[in-house]
């Protein structure tokens, strides 16, 4: 297997083209969160049912043939008619996703149908409760049977691992998938974030030849080590990081030929500096049409244009 | 810092965080409290906004590199238009929608296959007959012991006749069995709906043999000369019950059939069209299910006279024959 066949493995984002033509990246629920919610949504169902069950019973208001009829009216709802009822109710999600914030999007893009959701909830019912109720009855005097029984239960677990967006039957039917919930967090932009108090004269002046070397993957490797720098550090952990921020400075300014020392107290300006300089150098090349995705990207572009 | 002296990318943040922050609110508001309990200006700023963030999300791909922007866009557009594309159906219009229009028609579309689910249960019945008449022990091949509650070529006539005509259903546990039945042939015709898929033969398989179980029963039932007898207490719940598992094989039928003759298309898209009838078959053969177990839980005790019995669930299922022929169909 090549590297990028690997990376696309476990690479578990998706697309989906909107209908305003713009494509939405989602992150695709693992099998751990979905069996999470589907586990939860049996044991809560079913503590439900019983709970309802075993109130009528008390209550003493009917006698044992309604009730012996109601308990099967009740435990045949939370198999089918719970999942697609509340799943058209809260948009795609049932009591057990949205505990594990995963919800069901529809892969072209629109809305949700009712038949989407019908189907993939029915085939739910050959695909997870009955081989589930065969595993748990399995027996050894029908070596048949269970012969059957596994090989349906394998090839079922199959499906979900081997396609891309790990999508079982029923999602392969009504056209949808499951994925991650995404948080919104906004965090500052660093290029606007107050600089600290300066505390010498010296400014930094990047020039062009200073900022031809690096490309986007390490603007934004830079953006995360200077994100983790807002948590204050004590003691040991705070001389760890200024020697590994007095590396950084030393590599960068080795690489791009930066001519002046940088005193220690001035290496978190310089990095910040740096990272604005930088940014707003590979921005207006990507506006003129020249991405620069790494610091290879001189070899990049002598192979030719890249796939 | 002045906003004169931000770099490009950084300006376009500035100018448009309001109307992002606005719109994360709108969003919370909508997943908590439902789009169709918002206000209207409410609602219509959240459409506008969602339509503006994925214009930035667009720009910000092109001009920014600023990761966190990015995720926070991404992520942001992704949660509006989870909002903005819910649907917008109530529950209510859901099932009126299905009564009235899709549900039969889906059932008149898919007329080839009802079909083919009515015959593989009528040839099972017919061979299930025949086998019987030929050889009595076939009985206790096809006819699982639980099911038939006793009543197999070792029962007497009388006691045949008392369960057919039981006066007294308390004292009988007929209703245990009732309920057993219901969620037993519910279980079945899932089966054979889901198994349609996995190529038809299942689904046929398992129709022939609900017929041989019945066609079993009922030449156990005329050698004892209590044919008509029992397709009267047959008939009152089992001409809806039965009807419900040949279309339960239809719907699985139709989508074996899609598998195995995906014709011009690829065979997961011959497979999700064919999905959008078979799925409304199931669905009426649920309600079916339904409407029989209340049917045998209700009125076979009380109605107990031949006639009345057969009247009654040939009427019923006359209803739905109507109801499949007539709802539904466009003005002309």
């Amino acid at each position: 297997m090549s590297a990028g066949a690997t990376r696309d493995l476990l690479d578990r984002t998706d697309r989906l083209m909107s209908p305003e033509g713009v494509p939405i990246r989602f992150e695709v629920a693992g099998l751990g969160a979905r069996f999470g919610a589907q586990l939860a949504d049996i044991v809560l169902s079913s503590l439900a049912a019983i709970a309802l069950v075993v109130a009528l019973t008390f209550s003493g208001l009917s006698s044992p043939q309604t009730l012996v009829a109601v308990t099967a009216m009740v435990f045949l709802f939370i198999r089918i008619p719970y999942y697609v009822l509340s799943e058209l109710a809260w948009n795609g999600q049932t009591i057990g996703k949205r505990f594990m914030q995963i919800k069901v999007v529809s892969n072209d893009g629109g809305a949700l149908t009712t038949h989407a959701l019908v189907v993939r909830n029915l085939m739910k019912e050959a695909e997870i409760f009955l081989p589930g109720t065969l595993v748990l009855t399995l027996s050894t005097q029908t070596p048949v049977l269970s012969l059957i029984a596994l090989a349906w239960v394998i090839g079922v677990l199959l499906v979900p691992i081997l396609n891309k967006r790990s999508r079982r039957l029923g999602d392969l039917i009504a056209g949808t998938y499951v994925v991650h919930l995404p948080k919104p967090i906004l965090l500052a932009d660093l290029a606007q974030a107050p600089p600290p108090e300066p505390d010498g004269t010296q400014t930094f002046v990047f020039l062009t030849h200073h900022l031809d070397h690096y490309g986007i993957y390490e603007l934004q490797t830079l953006e995360q080590i200077l994100r983790a720098r807002d948590r204050a550090l004590s003691g040991a952990a705070a001389e760890r990081r200024a020697a590994t921020d007095a590396q950084i400075v030393e590599k960068i300014r080795r690489k791009i030929d930066f001519a002046d020392a940088v005193p220690p107290e001035d290496h978190e300006r310089f990095l910040r500096a740096f990272y604005n300089a930088q940014r707003a150098h590979l921005e207006q090349r990507q506006l003129f049409g020249d991405q620069r995705t790494d610091k290879y990207h001189k070899f990049h572009k002598q192979a030719g244009p890249a796939d | 810092m002045e906003e004169a002296d931000l770099i490009r990318s950084a300006r376009f943040r500035a100018e448009r965080e309001g109307d992002w922050r606005r719109l994360e609110a709108l969003v919370t508001q909508a997943e908590t409290r439902g789009l169709h309990r918002m206000e209207f200006a409410t609602a219509r700023d959240l459409a506008a906004l969602y339509r503006q963030a994925t214009t930035s999300l667009a720009i910000a791909r092109e001009i920014s590199l600023d990761r966190a922007l990015l995720d926070y866009l991404e992520a942001l557009t992704a949660r509006a238009y989870l909002s903005v594309y819910a649907p917008q159906e109530r529950i209510g219009g859901v099932f009126h929608r299905f009564f009235t229009r899709s549900g039969p028609q889906a059932m008149r579309r898919s007329w080839p296959f009802l079909l083919i689910g009515f015959l593989c249960m009528g040839l099972g019945g017919l061979t299930g007959y025949l086998l019987y008449f030929e050889n009595a022990s076939w009985f206790y091949v096809f006819m699982p012991p639980e099911l038939s509650g006793g009543r197999d070529p070792a029962a007497s006539t009388d006691y045949l006749r008392s369960v057919i005509y039981d006066q007294n259903p308390a004292s009988s546990g007929l209703s245990a069995f009732a309920a057993y039945l219901f969620s037993h042939n519910t279980r079945i015709a899932i089966f054979i709906f889901g198994l349609g898929a996995f190529l038809c033969a299942p689904a046929i398989l398992l129709t022939f043999y609900n017929g041989l179980i019945v066609g079993v029963f009922l030449a156990l039932h005329v050698d004892r000369g209590l044919g008509l007898d029992l397709v009267g207490w047959l008939s009152i719940h089992g001409v809806t019950e039965l009807s419900a598992i040949c279309i339960a094989c239809a719907g699985g039928v139709q989508l074996g059939a899609a598998v195995l003759f995906p014709g011009d298309l690829r065979r997961a898209e011959a497979l999700r069209l064919a999905g959008r009838d078979a799925v409304k078959l199931a669905i009426i053969a649920a309600i079916m299910l339904v409407a029989a177990a209340l049917l045998e839980g209700f009125a076979r005790q009380l109605v107990q006279s031949l006639e009345a019995r057969l009247a009654l669930g040939w009427g019923v299922g006359a209803l739905w024959l109507l109801w499949v022929l007539v709802a539904g169909r466009r003005a002309q």
